[in-house]
């Protein structure tokens, strides 16, 4: 059963194609990645899921909805959750207070309850913090809790950006470059990590990524891409064996 | 040093994190309430004022500390506060429903305001909130009927079951009650999601938008909560100042108040009791200092909104976090004597900050 | 006739606005800096023309020419003692700096010279043209093309010259600029001189038609309307929408009843930038991630 399909998405800025007319399908449960030389137009397919820039062609489905045209902010509600290639962290807070933020989708309480911190809402705060320490378990993230992101080093970083990904519960995770300013230690704990994401916790991972090891570690199906076009589409190995696609990295 | 041991997620929650911290805020109670023994008159006015400024300073906190959204034209607010409580007061509507009902008015008239501002974002949106009150404060001058114009407006004097709230000493507890109350709202929204979505906005509206944050709704929830707060602020300053004319609420007011938060210390409640204190007692400062040097100093006119400026610039330079930052360095000092590193507190500096694409 | 001597004094304003709303637009381009005291650099410059000229008796070409060189000296010690410090500090700290400034200004122009208007004595002051029955002073007739010549000049350097041409650079992107071995933080100096000239130059225009006093750095708030209007970024929509914004504000004078019509400039700001905040000559980009 496919959890997203994009039917021949294209956008353009200016007069650049940055995607054209790319199709494909993930499947629930699979790691799918995405590769390709850089300004292939892996982030911009990422941008264009989660509705950052409007598409100019084709459309996307999540889950049998159409979600070409709905806010930004509905994507998180219907289960799509994401990190950035740069980290995009909520820099001046604790690593505890992202995570929570990532369970804002989860909010039952309003303005008016959390004025008065009525007692639903210190239940509601009580049960973030727990599927918040949850997931601080689950990536080893317990000596960095109470400490502000602007003083992490970047690899640490990265994996708060997971965890508060994963703090959505979310059905899909898009991971940008996730391995980027890890070292070789943190890249081989990512691909174990990868691992507990799908298959104890059922989401299903699309990633772009750099590293083929990671990609041919962990990954179920590939997507190779070049100037904003599909290339190829296949297992890890057909992939990398893929003729075209060792044109678009090596040249001719 | 101390260190927590934290043993039940509610330590994380509560207000109060420790007995310390108890028994220094409930010292801090006990002092604002026995405070009419000791002061006079005059200093139990200054007081009132300045916690009327704090309270309006957790609205401008709210909003420039935690949501990000600048706002030059705050001194609006204090206005729309102060006028609408005087009328409705002058209608004969009872105190409390009279400041309940303009601190509603003026937070949603602040929504309202929010609304085409919210497609804008810093530097646009600082210059609307701007150009929102010079249009205020001209409505106030031509809208005889209801604000008297540049002639002014009376503002009756508060009771409450016939007790007469403009005597100083009650007056002084209304204001410290209402500033206790709104600072426990502002940190209940602090640490629920309202708050934290706000923090979210302020740190990366992208972010906060994947993360499920409509990011309308966020800005125009901290618009009307801080324009709430301040028309609340504002009501109880039409009682101190008894007398409203458009030019108590100029651009100079709307600057009073942002220089409070920043003063004060930008993203932290404590900080907007430090800038209250500041600017509440400034102007007093000011004239101290015009008595103490030769008059062909001390008599500039334009003196006060140039110390103003100045101490705004040397904050911004100097000291961004303003005096509650100032505040932690030198605890941490004392703290981690003799091992304290300058460089804990360096700003990391970026060569740009761009939020241009190219 | 009436609506034609209604365009020129229009005009004549707009072309204030304009030139101080390039002021505005010079420095957010190359600095992404909203300098909010350029009215009041406008004020001091207009002020250092009354000293030059009324106070010493200068001719009024030479107390120009003086005039400029001061103000640019202003603006390079601006740059270097506030602003280059706050280089990637947040937007809106870098504005509330700008305000500040601008209260510390009027204060010392208070100081200086006095808060009584005084108006600064040109050659050409009182004349009029008269072209049928319309009437127009020598002063906005001077307004106009000394806005005309500035902007020529202006085009010319930015066109053929090759420091115009390093700033263009640098403003587009900075970090480009420096790798290419343009001296990026001696051109923003620069710019900040540059756009004080400007300042100062509208200030010496406007001194014999309006008397100055030191609050007249307020209309900078107009000016940055018509900074908007044109797009906040571009230099010909500057001069466009401060015209436009002149224009408005005479048209609301006649047309509403009195008191509105200095509002008028305001509500066009808000109704810009609630209905296309990119401004008539722009566009504005999002942020990459």
């Amino acid at each position: 059963m496919s959890l997203l399909v994009a039917e021949g998405i294209s956008v353009s800025f200016g007069g650049v194609k940055a995607v054209q007319d790319v199709s494909f399908s993930i499947n629930e449960g699979e790691v799918f990645s995405i590769v390709g030389p850089n300004g292939a137009g892996k982030t911009t397919i990422f941008n264009l899921i989660s509705r950052i820039y409007n598409t100019t062609g084709g459309r996307l489905f999540f889950d049998g909805v159409d979600i070409t045209r709905v806010p930004a902010h509905s994507i998180a509600h219907l289960g799509i959750a994401r990190t950035f290639q740069n980290t995009e962290l909520f820099d001046r807070e604790t690593v505890l207070k992202n995570l929570l933020i990532g369970a804002h989708i989860h909010r039952t309480s309003n303005v008016l309850s959390d004025l008065f911190f009525l007692p639903g809402v210190r239940r509601q705060e009580l049960a973030f913090r727990k599927a918040a320490e949850d997931v601080i378990d689950l990536l080893d993230l317990r000596s960095y809790r109470d400490q502000v992101i602007a003083n992490l080093p970047y690899g640490v970083r990265k994996m708060v950006e997971i965890a508060r990904a994963l703090c959505l519960k979310p059905r899909l995770l898009l991971l940008d470059e996730p391995s980027s300013g890890l070292n070789p230690e943190e890249t081989e704990d990512l691909s174990f990590w990868l691992e507990d994401i799908v298959e104890d916790l059922g989401i299903t991972v699309a990633m772009v990524e750099h590293d083929m090891k990671l990609v041919g570690q962990a990954s179920d199906r590939v997507l190779a891409m070049a100037d904003g076009k599909v290339i190829a589409l296949g297992t890890p190995a057909e992939v990398q064996t893929h003729p075209e696609v060792l044109r678009a990295y090596l040249g001719d | 040093m101390r260190y927590l041991k934290k043993t039940r997620y509610l330590q994380d929650i509560n207000l109060f994190k420790h007995n310390g911290q108890r028994f220094w805020y409930g010292l801090l109670l006990l002092v604002m309430c026995l405070a009419p023994l000791g002061l006079d008159r005059f200093l139990l006015g200054e007081l009132s004022l300045v916690y009327i400024y704090a309270i309006a300073g957790v609205g401008l906190m709210l909003l420039v500390g935690y949501s990000g959204q600048v706002s030059l034209g705050h001194a609006a607010f204090l206005a729309i506060g102060a006028y609408a409580h005087a009328y409705f007061l002058n209608l004969g509507w009872p105190f409390p429903l009279s400041l309940f009902t303009s601190m509603l008015l003026t937070g949603l008239i602040g929504g309202l305001v929010a609304i085409p501002v919210l497609r804008m974002s810093g530097i646009y949106l600082a210059v609307a909130t701007l150009a929102f009150a010079v249009i205020v404060e001209q409505t106030l001058t031509h809208w005889e009927s209801v604000t008297g114009g540049f002639r002014g407006m009376l503002v009756p004097k508060p009771e409450f079951f016939s007790a007469d709230l403009n005597a100083y000493i009650p007056f002084y507890y209304l204001c410290g009650g209402v500033l206790i109350l709104v600072m426990l709202a502002g940190l209940n929204l602090l640490r629920s999601p309202t708050g934290r979505a706000m923090v979210a906005v302020r740190d990366s509206e992208t972010s906060a938008q994947s993360m499920g944050i409509n990011l309308a709704r966020t800005k125009s929830t901290a618009f009307a909560i801080s324009a709430g707060f301040t028309g609340l602020a504002g009501g109880l300053f039409a009682h101190k100042i008894g007398y409203l004319a458009p030019d108590a609420f100029t651009l100079l007011t709307s600057i009073q108040l942002l220089l409070m938060v920043v003063v004060g210390g930008l993203g932290s409640m404590h900080g907007v009791i430090y800038g209250a204190i500041f600017i509440g007692l400034l102007p007093s400062g000011i004239a101290v200092f015009r008595d103490a040097v030769p008059p062909s100093i001390g008599q500039i006119p334009g003196l006060e909104p140039g110390v103003f400026g100045l101490i705004l610039v040397l904050f911004l330079i100097y000291e961004p976090l303003g005096i509650y930052g100032r505040w932690q360095k030198i605890r941490l000092y004392f703290e981690e004597f003799p091992l304290y590193r300058r460089s804990t507190y360096k700003r990391q500096k970026t060569y740009l900050r761009t939020e241009r694409l190219r | 006739m009436d609506l034609l001597q209604l365009i020129v004094s229009g005009v004549s304003q707009g072309c204030v606005y304009g030139l101080i709303a390039l002021g505005f637009v010079l420095i957010y381009k190359a600095t992404e800096m909203v300098n909010f005291a350029q009215g009041d650099l406008m004020m001091l410059g207009a002020y250092v023309a009354v000293t030059f000229i009324n106070i010493l008796g200068w001719p009024f070409g030479w107390g120009l020419l003086a005039t400029l060189a001061v103000m640019a000296l202003v603006g390079v010690v601006l740059e270097r003692l506030l602003f280059r410090p706050m280089l990637g500090e947040p937007h809106f700290a870098v504005l509330m700096l700008t305000i500040g400034l601008g209260f510390i200004l009027r204060a010392f122009a208070g100081a200086v010279w006095g808060n009584e208007p005084q108006a600064l004595h040109a050659p050409y002051a009182g004349q009029v043209l008269r072209v049928g029955e319309l009437v127009i002073g020598y002063e906005n007739l001077v307004i106009v093309l000394g806005t005309v010549l500035l902007c020529t000049l202006l085009y010319l350097f930015f066109r053929f010259t090759r420091l115009g041409i390093a700033m263009q650079a640098a403003s587009q992107n900075q970090l480009a600029a420096f790798y290419v071995g343009i001296p990026v933080k001696r051109i923003f100096s620069l710019v900040w001189a540059l756009s004080a000239l400007v300042a100062a130059f509208a200030g010496v225009l406007t001194a014999p038609v309006s008397m100055i006093d030191p609050l007249i750095g307020f209309v900078g708030i107009k000016a940055f309307a018509a900074a908007i209007v044109g797009g906040f970024g571009s230099l010909p929509g500057a001069i466009l929408g401060g015209l436009l914004v002149g224009l408005v504000e005479q048209f609301a004078g006649l047309y509403l009843p009195p008191g509105y019509a200095d509002m008028s400039a305001y509500v066009l700001l808000l109704v810009m930038l609630m209905i296309r905040p990119e401004g008539l000559f722009a566009s504005m980009q999002q942020k990459k991630v």
